[in-house]
């Protein structure tokens, strides 16, 4: 999304898990109702795919072309993409003409390096026949050494570290075991001498020419071979990229699954809480004195195709965990640990590495079932403005995409209290709250407010299989909105 | 630029090179023979004549102006003329001011010298790269990315001989042309 024209960090969502994020970058889990960011889903790499030619590779095949595409190279000089052009060298004589093919080399169109600047001859076919510089990698002993010592991997699957995982399931680090026989050599210290064999004086003498050298840039773009001179620079295969999908880690839902094809943007699932939660915008505020209520107008708008009723509760409202989320997340966790946490203030536990936890537990001989449950981190933020909450509630229509082209769609008979609701249009309301920065905020602070938002969410994920009603219930989440500086004079 | 000089306009367009009508066109210009300018390029010759070479290839929005060398501001009646050389390509949108430009330069898209760079044969300034500090740019130098990074080309840029082709078949069918005009008339 656009930063800056769409996501704008004025206004602050609680995602399930504590952090604060805005809503375009929330995800929505249907199955969980719950709201998911990027750090309480599992992300999952879904196909390897070369940028510039869109090969789809396996990923075991990917693995073995060490994450590379085998036709296509970037610059060396500058890491753009190379391209491969046909060399338009004129034959001597008509039977040189005759006898040769056509010849290719690379050439980067942003800096104009080509393989020709290192001596590299033109290749008869297009792709597949560039030499490679042997490196290490390429050490047939080292790879068959590789191979023995195979290991199964989680972190494939999961994209958790073997780190992560210890420290989950409460094992001590991973600490390589220091053995007495390798102690410490003790270091002798260097002592400064006055003639050097083997010294170059010129390195003093001589004056560099920056163009025969390499940049930092260019020499770790190599990091096995570090060329110093720009005539040792090489053609680097380019890195394959990844198409990702994202998991929910409660009930394994995917939540964003991108098309396999490389050459589509569009994704098969993608479950932004930008189109089931609605979106709010601070419209407008007043000047914001300490201990002065001030009116705060701010903007609501229902994503949804479905009418939903919002109303206000205080911030410390604790959320609690649903029925009906419980029910429909399949590995949802025991109730003995929610019984736990019931002493704090938010009494929801989410459940963290749900997967891995299953495949770790069966080593601890527990069931699969019991995901271990995480207390979300408590809200890292300080309210210095109390918001005076609504009693009364408000109804938004579903969202019509035909209504913004229609004028005359102003006939509504939604009774509204009009002490709340200041405007509506559409699936839009402006809603006015009085907002009282508190009494020993000193001038210039930056002004925050919370509120609970409770809205009806109707959840058709159910009733499109089982062809029952849509589910109906309120959905809570808490909001965090920047208000600007507090004014006033001394 | 003054009106006196405006009024000065002195156009000279050798025969082969096809210059349209709606190029602005200022000050005491010649044009060499097989170059291209077309109908939104800038050409101004402030401080003193413009003379360009053969198969340039002057595209739209680019300009040229030629103002007085930053060293010669004292002795403003002996400026010397601007020798453009020949096979230089002007790329959409660029701004050249260069104090001296040899033959088969490339100035892409949108870049920009200023008056005290010495541009000499076979250079490229990338797209978007801002010259502005007193510099030769030596043979063959390859000026790119947001940074301006400098290399040394294997050789010099390859003339654009098929698009100079096809767009001497079609701007006439759309623009009118300037009649070439003999030198010295
Ligand atoms: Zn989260
Ligand atoms: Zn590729
Ligand atoms: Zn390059
Ligand atoms: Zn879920």
């Amino acid at each position: 999304m656009s930063a800056g024209i769409i996501d704008i960090d004025y206004v602050k969502y609680a995602c399930t898990c504590g952090l604060l994020k805005t809503l375009q970058q929330l995800y929505f889990c249907r199955y969980c109702s719950e709201l998911r960011c990027s750090f309480c889903v599992s992300h999952e790499v879904d196909s390897h795919f070369c940028g510039k030619c869109c090969e789809n590779l396996p990923s075991p095949e990917a693995r073995v072309k060490k994450n590379r595409c085998v036709n296509c190279f970037i610059c060396p000089s500058c890491h753009h993409e190379l391209s491969t052009r046909i060399a338009s060298k004129q034959p001597a004589t008509p039977e040189e003409a005759k006898a040769t093919k056509r010849t290719y080399y690379l050439s980067c169109l942003c800096c104009r390096w080509s393989s020709r600047d290192i001596g590299l001859p033109d290749q008869t076919s297009a792709t597949g026949s560039w030499p490679k510089r042997k490196t290490f990698m390429q050490d047939k002993e080292f790879f068959k050494r590789k191979q023995k010592e195979k290991i199964i991997s989680y972190t494939d699957k999961t994209g958790i570290t073997a780190a992560s995982l210890r420290k989950r399931i409460g094992l001590p680090e991973d600490k390589p075991i220091l053995k007495l026989k390798n102690a410490v050599k003790m270091v002798t210290p260097s002592i400064a001498q006055e003639d050097i064999d083997d010294f170059d004086e010129e390195v003093l003498t001589k004056s560099i020419n920056l163009l025969e050298i390499t940049s930092i840039d260019q020499r770790l773009l190599q990091p096995d071979v570090q060329p110093v001179e720009m005539n040792m620079i090489f053609p680097v295969q380019k890195m394959l990229s990844i198409k990702r999908s994202l998991r929910c880690r409660s009930c394994e839902h995917n939540v964003s699954k991108p098309e396999y094809n490389p050459n589509s943007i569009k994704f098969k699932i993608q479950l932004f809480a930008f189109y089931h939660i609605p979106e709010i915008r601070i419209v407008t505020v007043q000047p914001l004195r300490a201990g002065v209520p001030a009116e705060l107008l701010i903007k609501f708008t229902n994503p949804t195709q479905h009418q939903t009723t919002i109303s206000f509760l205080p911030f410390d409202t604790p959320i609690e965990i649903k029925e009906s989320t419980a029910e429909v997340g399949g590995s949802k966790g025991e109730d003995d640990t929610s019984d736990l946490d019931k002493s704090l203030p938010l009494m929801k536990v989410i459940p963290s590495g749900a997967k891995v936890m299953a495949l770790v537990d069966s080593h601890l001989n527990m069931s699969r079932s019991s995901a271990r449950m995480v207390t979300p981190r408590p809200l890292d933020v300080s309210i210095n403005c109390d918001v005076e909450i609504p009693s009364s509630t408000f109804i938004l229509p579903p969202r019509d995409d035909a209504a913004e082209y229609d004028d005359f769609n102003e006939a509504h008979n939604i009774q509204d209290d009009k002490k709340l609701v200041i405007w509506r249009k559409s699936n839009k309301a402006f809603i006015k709250l009085i907002v009282t920065p508190k009494e020993d905020t000193s001038i210039g602070t930056v002004i925050t407010a919370g509120f609970t938002m409770s809205h009806l969410y109707t959840n058709t994920i159910t009733s499109v299989a089982e062809n029952k009603k849509p589910q109906k219930f309120n959905h809570n989440i808490k909001l965090i909105l920047d208000l600007g500086k507090s004014v006033g004079s001394e | 630029m003054s009106d006196i000089k405006m009024s000065r306009n002195s156009i000279k367009v050798m025969p082969g090179a096809l210059v349209c009508e709606e190029s602005k066109l200022r000050g005491d210009i010649t044009i060499g023979k097989d170059c291209i300018v077309h109908p939104m390029a800038t050409i101004i010759a402030e401080a003193a004549p413009i003379i360009i070479g053969e198969n340039c290839l002057i595209e739209e929005q680019a300009s040229i102006i030629y103002r007085v060398p930053f060293d010669k501001v004292e002795d403003k009646d002996n400026i010397p003329p601007l020798k453009i050389g020949s096979f230089n390509v002007f790329e959409v949108g660029c701004v050249v001011e260069a104090a001296s430009i040899g033959n088969n330069n490339v100035f892409e898209a949108k870049c920009f010298v200023g008056n005290k760079v010495t541009v000499t044969n076979g250079c490229t300034i990338g797209a978007g790269c801002h010259l502005t500090e007193e510099q030769e740019l030596k043979e063959n130098i390859i000026i790119y990315g947001s940074n301006c990074q400098m290399r040394e080309g294997l050789s010099k840029p390859m003339p654009q001989y098929s698009q100079m082709d096809t767009l001497m078949k079609i701007l006439p069918n759309y623009h009118h042309i300037r009649k070439p005009s003999v030198k010295g008339k």
